[in-house]
Parts: structure tokens; C-alpha cells; sequence
């Protein structure tokens, strides 16, 4: 299906500025985020994931900067703007974020219905009455009652704390809402009840998410399209048919990964594992960056960086052993 | 191991190197620890610390001389302290008596007299000698006296104290007759007219008269023994030493040397022994918690709300106050110190798995908390001991000054204590209180500036990027 | 069947909560109930599974059986003896025959030691080993156990020093030291990359076989559950509500809370994006210092009925093939289920064709 593209990122390049050297935490990676999709980012920890998302925002954490690269929203490219404009159009306007355990970072000693208006009154003129009900039906929407208004955080539990700062990140009307793992801090029922909240949320709003989590099966649950990252690069980007389907991922990381993950319903003998670790970004390897860890390397893979290619419709791979030249 | 250890020192000492004021602060210290050791090189006065209050061994220095670069700031200057040997002795002998004669020219420039002009004699036996002293215009001044003594003896003869009469008598008809007759000959300055012109106004507003002034001595050995040990005239001028001197006659850069090396000694024995004190019962406290934790915090609270002072004065009254007591006795307040801010760190550190897992393995209550949790606080230890060490010193001087000190040992606190009780302040004594102080807060600062900024790199936040 | 190495009867953990001057005086008493009367046998060279939300109280179990707490009430035996109240030398002696690695491996070992230091902490504190020499032979050959070679590498390091999956094979090592017979592993993969988690799996169960080991392995994802446990037990607020081997309860599960559990689990397999996920339980998990009274998951029970709560609570009862479940209703729930089972059973063919 042609939908309309919301964001495109080309080529967006941050690196980390610290003593060790010029860590490359996003190297150089194009996706799009289209109209009404979820886009699923996964990879390990210390993999670019996080840094990538704080970047759409173009709000990088020091010592980490943006050097290169195009972020276009609806056709703008944000990182020519500036600081002003970027508040004004795009931070939480355009694109807003649910940050990793933003739920724990709301302030104790205000009410629920503080927290959000202070948020809302950054952005918009509107009178009381006005932000009142509009936080009530934000607060509905995620299947909350209007009394958490009046609550503070301590009285709530994690799961109504996550949908209080999903309510936050949706309330501006945003095209692209980045949700960085929201479900790892909860509990399995609660975790549950959230993705539902999320999948609804979706097909409500028409608004684009991308979900960062280092769970496949998270984004088997909640993304049409996932990517896969692996050493600040992108590693594979597919539908969910082509990476959870039964002909299965094709580069060598996301079928290491999947074969990782135990299944629930299945009795498993023996579960895969990638050996070794994720290489430091400040001297990665060179070639392909996953060839010291892959098991079908190639004389290839130790020579030649690996582009990102298409080989399929909507399904982009960087392995050498995918492309059929 | 010891490999790591000392990568963790050098990794350390490499981010104190970038703290430029903890540079500062060690190189005070170094300082400090340099005029410890080399203190008999610098002060001129060896016995200072243990005959600071040996009055005898003061007797050659002038009274609350200035120290001797006021000299650069003054145009008049004051005359310095110097000994003068014989320039010449002549011996005759007149039957069975010996007859020595000597002569001690002083070259007088200054622009200011000095404080006194003393013959210091070391005599053995009876003897009888004259002492006269001949001014440039001629006019001299004399006093006869004799020993009878057998032993050795050392004799002062100040112009001040002895000559102060022949001064006047000599010089009154200079002066305005009517003056002369009206003012009482032991009020005049007998150095001020010693130095002065002759004429009018010599006892009340004296010229200052440049030239050499001569010391004669005529000495008469009158038994077989007697002899002459030596003989110097000593000016006590106006200036002495780098730092002058007090009411005592004690030469103040020598006290203010000898000071140091207790002040070192206790404020860092008392911030060690007070620091270890805390540190431990704090990490207890923090480990232990429950009914012990609160049994502690209640002593800790105790501890802290008992006033300070009044029992140090009532300590010095039923005790001899000695150094080692005052140590003691700060000690026993000082380890309240580290205490709260220790608990709550252990309290953190206790959350930590690895306090639970030696738990598991059957780590013993000790071993946990002197294996696992107070190296973690020895960082901080050092950094709270580096800033309770002026704290120490300070209230040692505190004590000092209200006359409940050590008075066997010299302190700066002593010091002070005895400027204020001579009223240095009011007679505009300066040089008495100021260098005591100043190195008072000197040694404070150097352990404040190094305690910061082990504060700043064992705090991490703190730290700026 | 192999004798059983671990009993608990009735375990039970309250923790008093901090009282007002007003509660004092009229002499009310709250508790968090944490563990509220457990009872299993876990047998020798088995892999128990203790699994359920956070604040269910399977970590407090675990401490149970560490002595790390005291047991408010009930029995714990371990080969046989009595060790509830145990103190001073038999339970210097408990503290070496059952081990526990700990969830986070960051701060499960002492920033300041060096992977030596962390292993030879044990030996010094229970005094084995002859001298030196034995102890650190002893030290290379279970760091080689656990495939962090060559020691000599790893000796001198600082726990900071070392990848997340090599702490946690470090801290395995650790428990190994005093040659236990019992471990208890809180979470020991929860924080470790998903591609490296199975393979510290892998390692413990390569250990417990050579070693014959006995794990207890408490966990919130019954996925690795399942893969590495021989035996599950579900607890919910406090107390085992379904027990069983690991296939047997998550497969064919009839406590309407493990179901819930079970359908709460995400599964990396296409097609359920545009569908919303079935969860069947309601409301929120109370508090463990007011416990509903009879069966203590009735007000979020989608099956729940009136003597759910009007009568006492319900026991774990065995309804065969060691499969234990605390509920009044399994039996109807079972015939709901039985229908429901044959459609699911397409979930399952997936993983061999996935590998190429």
C-alpha cells in the first residue's frame, strides 16, 4: 500500500564527542516513516537505537551531536531550522516522545493535572476550561477516568503512570509520536494492556509511531514495519510479513536474534545465541560490522562495508550474502 | 592487585591535578611540611618551642621590636637589633689588681633610637667595673658598680633600667630649665634623649643625632680568679627578626615556626582519629539499621546538642590541660562530624546486590562492613577529614585564647592568647596578632582547598563536564 | 523420581508496616503479607521455575531459602533437615550448600574488587581451601567452568570491566565456589542482551548437569521459563496458585490467573498487529497488605463466582501428572479450554522452518 511519507530521515549522522574518541552512534542511516504506520526499531542495547530517537527531535544529549544528515518533515528538513522554530513546529508539535521510563520522571509533589497543563500551556493559548477538557478526553482516550487529574503520581500505578505520559505525548495532535521502550518497566499483564492501548491509539488517531524496544517480539505484536539496528547502522527494514512471516528474516543478525527469543507454546531444546559482544563504535570493525559475530561470513564481509539494499518491495538488507549479484 | 591500586592513585591524582585550588592547597601543605622539618634552619631562636616561655631565653632580644622590613616602608628608619663586639681591650696591672678596658663603638644611622642598649657581661669572681657611655658631642653618661659573687654570672646593664637617671642628669641642663625641673627624671625616654641633641626639648620632642657613640668599660678584677667571660653590648632596636618581637622579648617568626608543627599535629590527629570514629559508626549505623540505628542516631543526636565549650572549660579546670587531652577531649565532639552524611551513603551502598550477595556467601557483620562498605567511604573520609582539620585548629585556638590551652607547647592560638592579654591590640602592637592569624587561616585554608577538591572529584555531581 | 533436596511447608514472610501513634495505641497491626504460606518440594538435579509479576513475592521466597530473611512461619528442609531457624554454624553450613545469583550484575559484585577478589570471597569467609596456591587452582578451573578463559585474563579485571553476559557468568562462579547443592537464580538473564541471554542459559544448564545441581529459578518471563525450567510454580500475591511441569502449565494452565499471564506474552510471529491482544483479567493487582479475603484473585477473576470470595481460600490441589492448581472452578474452566485449544495449536510449527 502507498501511504503518504511523514517523516523522512537521509543519511542522519550523531556522533558522541567524548574523550575515548568520536563515538559513530548513528551512522548514516535513511528510513521514512509513513502516514498512520508503526515503525519498529530493535537491536541491543548500545546499538543507536535511543540516540536515533532523540535525534528526530533534533535535541541530541550532550556530548553528542548531529553531524550530517536530513531529517525532512512533510518535505522541511527540520535540521536547518532553528532552535525557535524546531520549538515552535516540530518538538512535541510534530513529533513527540515517550521517553525510557518517563513514567518515574513525573514530578511527585504535583498533581497529574498540573503536570500535563504546564506541557499543554508551552504550546497552545487556551483557556482554562478549554485545557481542562481537553485533558480529560486525552486521559479517556488512554483509558483513564478524569480523577487522575486531581491524583499525584504516587497514586497511580506504572501502568496508569505510562498512559498518563502517553495522554502527554499524544495531546498536541503530533504526526509521529516515538515511544522509547514503554512497556519494559511494566509487568507482563500491564505491558499487555499498554500495547493494546497503543494498537487502539493507532487505529483512532491515524498517527505514525515508532517504537523503539529491544523485544522482537514486542514489535511482532505492535509494528507494520520493523528495523532492525545493529552498531549504529540499519541491519535490515522489513514488513512484519517479511521478518516475522514464515519465510523468515534474511540477514544473518535478525535470524540470530529471532532464533534467541523462546517461543511460549513450544517445547525448545536448544535456543540460539549471537556469541560475543557488540563492537565499540569509537573503531568499529571494518567491512561488514556484524561479520566478527555472524556464522555465514564471507571473504566479503571482512573487506567490503555492506550497503542497505532493497531485495524485495519494501524490504531493505545490508548483507552480502543477500544480494544476488 | 596492587597494579590496580595504583592505577585508582594515579587516576585520582590526575583529576586532582585539574582542581587548580587542590594544587594550591598541596602546595601549601608542602610548604607547611617543609617548615616543620626544616624548622631549626629557619628560626633563629633553636629552643624556641620547648623555652617559648623561658624568660631567660629571651633576655637578649628587644621588647616588642617590629619585624625588620617595616624598615623598607619607613622613611625614618628604626635602628636594628645588632651586637656589638669590643673594638679594643687594653689590660694593666696595678699591684695585685688586673685592669681591663675596653671600648665598643656603635655606629648609630637609624633615624629612630632603639629600645635599649644593654652590656650583657659574663663575670667570675669580685669585680668592680664603670660603665660609661660617650655620645658625639662629647657628653657621656656613667655607672659604677661591682660583683661580689664567686661563682660565674652573667650581668645586664640597660640603659633603660639602670642608666635612666645618669641620662637625665647629664642631659637636664640642656633641656628648658623650667621643663627640666618640673618633669620627673623616670618619665623621660632615656633613649630618645641618649640619641637626642642637646638643646631644648630633648626629653619631650629629641633630634635625632647621627655619629658613633662609644661604650667604654673599665673593669677591675680584684681577686686572683676573677676574670672576664666575654662582654657585648646588645642594641635592642626598634626592629627584629621577620617578624618582630612580643611583650615577652620572644622573637615572633620563631614562635610562629615552632606553632606550625603542632598545629599540623592536631588538627590532623584529631580530624583522623574523629574521622575514623565517624566514618565507622556512621557505616554501622546505616548497615545495622532498625532498633540499633535508631539507638545510634539518639547518642549521635546527644553527642551533637552537648555545647562544645563549656565542657572543654570545665575539662581544663578539673584537668591539667595538656595538648594530648584537648585532642582527646575534640575528638570525642569532632567524630559527630561524618557522621550523617556516612549513614546515608552506607544506607545507599547497603542497596547495592553486592551487600546481599556476600550476605548469601555468609560474610560475616565485620566483614561486610570493613571489607565491603567503608573502602567505598574512604574517599570521602579523606575529604571530610581534609575539612575538619581547620576546624580543629581553630578551636584549639579558641580554647588557647581563653587562657585554657596547653601552656607547655607553643600555639598560634597561644600566641594570640597572650597578644590579646597584654592588649597588643590597644598599644597597636600589630605584628603580635597578625602573623599568628594569618597562619591560622592559612593552614585552614590549604586543608579546606584540598578537602574541596577531593570533594569536587569524589562528588560526581558536582563535577561540570 | 529422585529423592526431593528442597521442602518448604507453608513458607510465609509478613513484614510489619510502619504504624501511626493512633494505630499503636489501639493496638492495630498491618503486615505486607509478601509470601503467604508457599509449600513445594523441589528434587534433586531439578530446575524449578517460580514465576509471576513483580511484588508476587517470588524474590522473597528465594531469600527465604537463602536465610536471608527470616521465615515468619512455616518449615523449610533442606536434604532432609530442618533449617527454619537455623543460626551460627549450621547455618554458616546452609549459607554454603545454597547459592544465589542476583538479577542485576552490575551491582552483584563490589566495584572495587577485582573478579579475584570476588571469587575468592567466598573460600576466605568460610575458610576452605588449604593455601593459596589451592585456592587460586581453584579459582582458574571455575572460571574456565564458565567459559570466561583464559582466567588469567579475567582475574585482574574490575566487574566494570566486563560485558553484561560476563558478570553474570562471573557471578555464576561465584555461587560455584563453595560447591552448593541448591542455587537460586533471581533473574539471572532479565538484564542481559536478548542475543547473549541464551547462551548464560545455555552454560547454566550445561553446569547443573555436570555439577548436579539444583536450581531454583525465579523469573517474570515465562517464555525462558519454559525453556529452562523442568517445573513452574505460578504465585500470585503471596501464594502458588497453579504448579506443575513447565510444559503442563503453560500449555494446558486452568488458573484463570496464569491464563491471564500466558495471554499477556508477546510471541515474535506476524500477523497479530492489527489485532488487539486478549487479555483476560480486569482491574489492577492489590495491594499485598490487604488481601481479598477466599480466593485471593477473585476481583480480578473473569470466572469468578460467589463462593469464590465467600468461602475460604482454595487449595492446591494435584489433578494429576503433578499438575497443581489452587481454583474451584479448573474443572469447568478445563472443558472452555479444551474447546479453545485445537485452534491455538497452529501457533506452534514455526521455528524450524525459520533458520535457513
Amino acid at each position: 500500500m502507498a501511504m503518504e511519507r511523514v517523516l523522512e530521515v537521509k543519511d542522519l549522522e550523531l556522533h558522541y564527542f567524548t574523550r575515548k574518541g568520536v563515538v559513530r552512534a548513528v551512522d548514516k542511516i535513511t528510513f521514512d516513516v509513513r502516514q498512520g504506520e508503526t515503525l519498529g526499531v530493535v537491536g541491543e542495547s548500545g546499538c543507536g537505537k535511543t540516540t536515533m530517537g532523540t535525534a528526530l527531535l533534533n535535541m541530541p544529549t550532550p556530548p553528542g551531536r548531529i553531524v550530517g544528515g536530513q531529517i525532512l518533515l512533510d518535505g522541511l528538513d527540520t535540521l536547518k531550522m532553528s532552535e525557535q522554530e524546531i520549538r515552535r513546529r516540530v518538538r512535541w508539535e510534530s513529533i513527540s516522545m515517550v521517553f525510557q521510563g518517563a513514567m518515574n520522571c513525573l514530578t511527585p509533589v504535583y498533581t497529574i493535572e498540573r503536570q500535563m497543563k504546564e506541557t499543554l500551556q508551552q504550546h497552545r493559548e487556551m483557556s482554562k476550561e478549554e485545557a481542562k477538557t481537553r485533558m480529560k478526553n486525552y486521559l479517556n482516550l488512554v483509558g483513564l477516568p478524569d480523577d487522575v487529574l486531581r491524583r499525584y503520581p504516587h497514586e497511580l500505578s506504572g501502568g496508569m503512570k505510562q498512559r498518563v505520559v502517553i495522554a502527554m505525548a499524544l495531546f498536541l495532535e503530533p504526526r509521529v509520536v516515538i515511544c522509547d521502550e514503554p512497556t519494559t518497566a511494566l509487568d507482563v499483564v500491564v505491558q499487555a494492556q499498554v500495547i493494546n492501548l497503543l494498537k487502539d491509539l493507532k487505529a483512532q488517531m491515524n498517527v505514525s509511531f515508532i517504537f523503539i524496544t529491544h523485544d522482537l517480539s514486542i514489535e511482532a505484536e505492535v509494528s507494520d514495519r520493523i528495523m532492525v539496528m545493529y552498531a549504529g547502522q540499519i541491519s535490515e527494514l522489513g514488513t512484519s510479513e517479511q521478518i516475522f512471516g514464515p519465510q523468515g528474516p534474511a540477514h544473518p543478525y535478525t535470524q540470530r536474534l529471532l532464533a534467541a527469543t523462546p517461543l511460549l507454546h513450544q517445547e525448545v531444546t536448544e535456543l540460539a545465541f549471537i556469541p560475543g559482544t557488540p563492537p565499540d563504535l569509537v573503531d568499529p570493525p571494518a567491512g561488514c560490522r556484524f561479520h566478527p559475530r555472524c556464522h555465514v561470513v564471507m571473504d566479503r564481509c571482512l573487506r567490503d562495508e555492506v550497503p542497505l539494499r532493497e531485495i524485495e518491495p519494501d524490504h531493505m538488507v545490508a548483507c552480502w550474502r543477500c544480494f544476488h549479484e | 592487585m596492587k597494579g590496580a591500586r595504583f592505577d585508582q592513585l594515579r587516576t585520582f591524582w590526575g583529576e586532582f591535578r585539574r582542581v587548580k585550588f587542590g594544587l594550591v592547597g598541596i602546595g601549601l601543605l608542602v610548604v607547611f611540611a617543609l617548615i616543620v622539618l626544616l624548622a631549626p634552619l629557619l628560626s633563629p631562636f633553636t629552643q624556641a618551642d620547648q623555652r617559648w616561655r623561658d624568660m631567660t631565653y629571651w633576655l637578649d632580644s628587644p621588647r616588642e621590636a617590629r619585624p625588620m622590613w617595616v624598615n623598607w616602608f619607613t622613611s625614618k628608619k628604626y635602628a636594628t637589633t645588632e651586637t656589638i663586639a669590643a673594638a679594643s681591650t687594653i689590660e694593666t696591672v696595678t699591684g695585685s689588681m688586673r685592669i681591663l678596658e675596653m671600648e665598643f663603638p656603635y655606629q648609630y644611622t637609624a633615624g629612630r633610637p632603639p629600645n635599649d642598649l644593654v652590656l650583657k657581661m659574663g663575670i667570675t669572681g669580685r669585680t668592680s667595673y664603670e660603665l660609661l657611655i660617650q655620645r658625639p658631642d662629647g657628653k657621656q653618661m656613667s655607672y659604677r658598680g661591682s660583683t661580689v659573687v664567686d661563682g660565674a654570672q652573667v650581668l645586664r646593664l640597660s640603659v633603660v633600667e639602670t642608666l635612666a637617671s645618669r641620662v637625665y642628669a647629664v642631659l637636664a641642663p640642656s633641656e628648658d630649665p623650667k621643663f627640666a625641673a618640673s618633669k620627673d627624671p623616670q618619665q623621660i625616654d632615656p633613649m630618645g634623649a641618649m640619641f637626642g641633641k642637646a638643646q631644648p626639648g630633648i626629653f619631650t620632642t629629641p633630634e635625632n643625632v647621627k655619629g658613633t657613640y662609644t661604650v667604654k668599660l673599665k673593669l677591675a678584677l680584684i681577686s686572683p680568679e676573677s676574670k672576664l667571660d666575654s662582654a657585648v653590648i646588645n642594641i635592642m632596636g626598634g626592629v627584629s627578626g621577620l617578624l618582630g618581637t612580643d611583650g615577652a622579648k620572644r622573637d615572633l617568626w620563631s614562635g610562629v615556626i615552632a606553632g606550625t608543627k603542632w598545629a599540623l599535629l592536631l588538627g590532623l590527629l584529631t580530624s583522623l582519629i574523629s574521622v575514623v570514629v565517624g566514618v565507622v559508626y556512621g557505616v554501622a549505623s546505616g548497615y545495622f539499621g532498625g532498633w540499633i540505628d535508631a539507638l545510634m542516631n539518639r547518642i549521635y543526636e546527644v553527642f551533637t546538642s552537648i555545647p562544645l565549650l563549656p565542657i572543654l572549660i570545665v575539662m581544663s579546670a578539673v584537668f591539667k590541660p595538656s595538648i594530648w587531652i584537648m585532642i582527646l577531649i575534640m575528638c570525642v565532639f569532632f567524630w559527630t562530624g561524618p557522621v550523617k552524611t556516612v549513614r546515608s551513603i552506607a544506607l545507599q551502598i547497603k542497596e547495592n546486590a553486592y551487600i546481599e550477595a556476600a550476605r548469601g556467601l555468609g560474610a560475616s557483620h565485620g566483614r561486610i562492613l570493613f571489607r565491603h562498605m567503608v573502602p567505598q567511604l574512604v574517599p570521602f573520609a579523606f575529604a571530610s577529614m581534609a575539612l575538619s582539620v581547620p576546624g580543629a585548629i581553630v578551636f584549639e585556638a579558641t580554647i588557647s585564647l581563653i587562657g585554657l590551652g596547653d601552656a607547655t607547647v607553643v600555639t598560634w592560638g597561644q600566641i594570640l592568647r597572650d597578644a590579646f592579654g597584654s592588649g597588643a591590640v590597644l598599644k597597636g602592637v600589630w605584628w603580635w596578632v597578625v602573623p599568628p592569624g594569618i597562619a591560622i587561616a592559612v593552614m585552614g585554608m590549604t586543608f579546606a582547598f584540598i578537602g574541596f577538591a577531593m570533594d569536587t572529584i569524589l562528588n560526581p555531581k558536582l563535577k561540570t563536564r | 523420581m529422585s529423592e526431593p533436596i528442597l521442602v518448604a511447608e507453608n513458607l510465609t514472610k509478613w513484614f510489619p508496616v510502619k504504624r501511626l501513634v493512633s494505630q499503636v495505641l489501639r493496638g492495630e497491626r498491618t503486615w505486607v503479607r509478601a509470601v503467604d504460606g508457599v509449600s513445594f518440594s523441589i528434587n534433586k538435579g531439578e530446575i524449578f521455575g517460580l514465576v509471576g509479576e513483580s511484588g508476587c513475592g517470588k524474590t522473597t521466597t528465594g531469600k527465604l531459602i537463602m536465610k536471608l530473611l527470616e521465615i515468619t512461619d512455616g518449615h523449610l528442609h533442606l536434604n532432609g533437615e530442618d533449617v527454619t531457624h537455623v543460626r551460627g554454624r549450621a547455618l554458616a553450613k546452609h549459607r554454603r550448600s545454597v547459592q544465589m545469583i542476583f538479577q542485576d550484575p552490575y551491582s552483584s559484585m563490589n566495584p572495587r574488587f577485582t573478579i579475584r577478589d570476588v571469587l575468592m570471597e567466598p573460600l576466605e569467609i568460610h575458610k576452605v581451601g588449604k593455601d593459596m596456591k589451592e585456592r587460586n587452582a581453584w579459582v582458574s578451573e571455575i572460571l574456565n567452568e564458565v567459559k570466561l578463559s583464559p582466567p588469567e585474563e579475567f582475574l585482574v579485571r574490575h566487574p566494570h570491566m566486563l560485558s553484561g553476559g560476563q558478570r553474570q557468568r562471573a557471578a555464576t562462579a561465584r555461587t560455584l565456589m563453595l560447591n552448593p547443592s541448591v542455587i537460586v537464580a533471581d533473574e539471572p538473564v532479565s538484564m542481559i542482551d536478548l542475543s547473549t541471554r541464551a547462551e548464560i542459559l545455555h552454560m547454566m544448564r550445561q553446569l547443573q548437569r555436570e555439577l548436579g545441581l539444583t536450581y531454583i529459578y525465579i523469573t517474570h518471563d515465562l517464555s525462558t521459563a519454559r525453556y529452562f525450567a523442568d517445573r513452574l510454580a505460578v504465585m500470585y500475591l503471596g501464594k502458588i496458585i497453579e504448579m506443575g511441569p513447565a510444559g503442563t502449565v503453560i500449555d494446558r494452565c486452568l488458573h484463570p490467573y496464569t491464563q491471564a499471564l500466558i495471554g499477556a506474552v508477546c510471541e515474535p510471529v506476524s500477523g497479530k498487529v492489527n489485532q488487539i491482544k486478549d487479555v483476560p483479567i480486569k482491574g489492577e493487582i492489590p495491594a499485598a497488605t490487604n488481601i481479598p479475603p477466599g480466593c485471593r484473585f477473585h476481583p480480578r477473576c473473569l470466572y469468578a463466582v460467589n463462593e469464590c470470595w465467600e468461602n475460604v481460600e482454595p487449595k492446591l490441589v494435584d489433578i494429576g501428572g503433578g499438575h497443581m492448581v489452587a481454583c474451584r472452578r479448573h474443572e469447568e474452566i478445563e472443558r472452555i479450554g479444551a474447546a479453545a485449544r485445537t485452534s491455538e495449536a497452529s501457533l506452534g510449527l514455526r521455528r524450524s522452518t525459520r533458520i535457513s
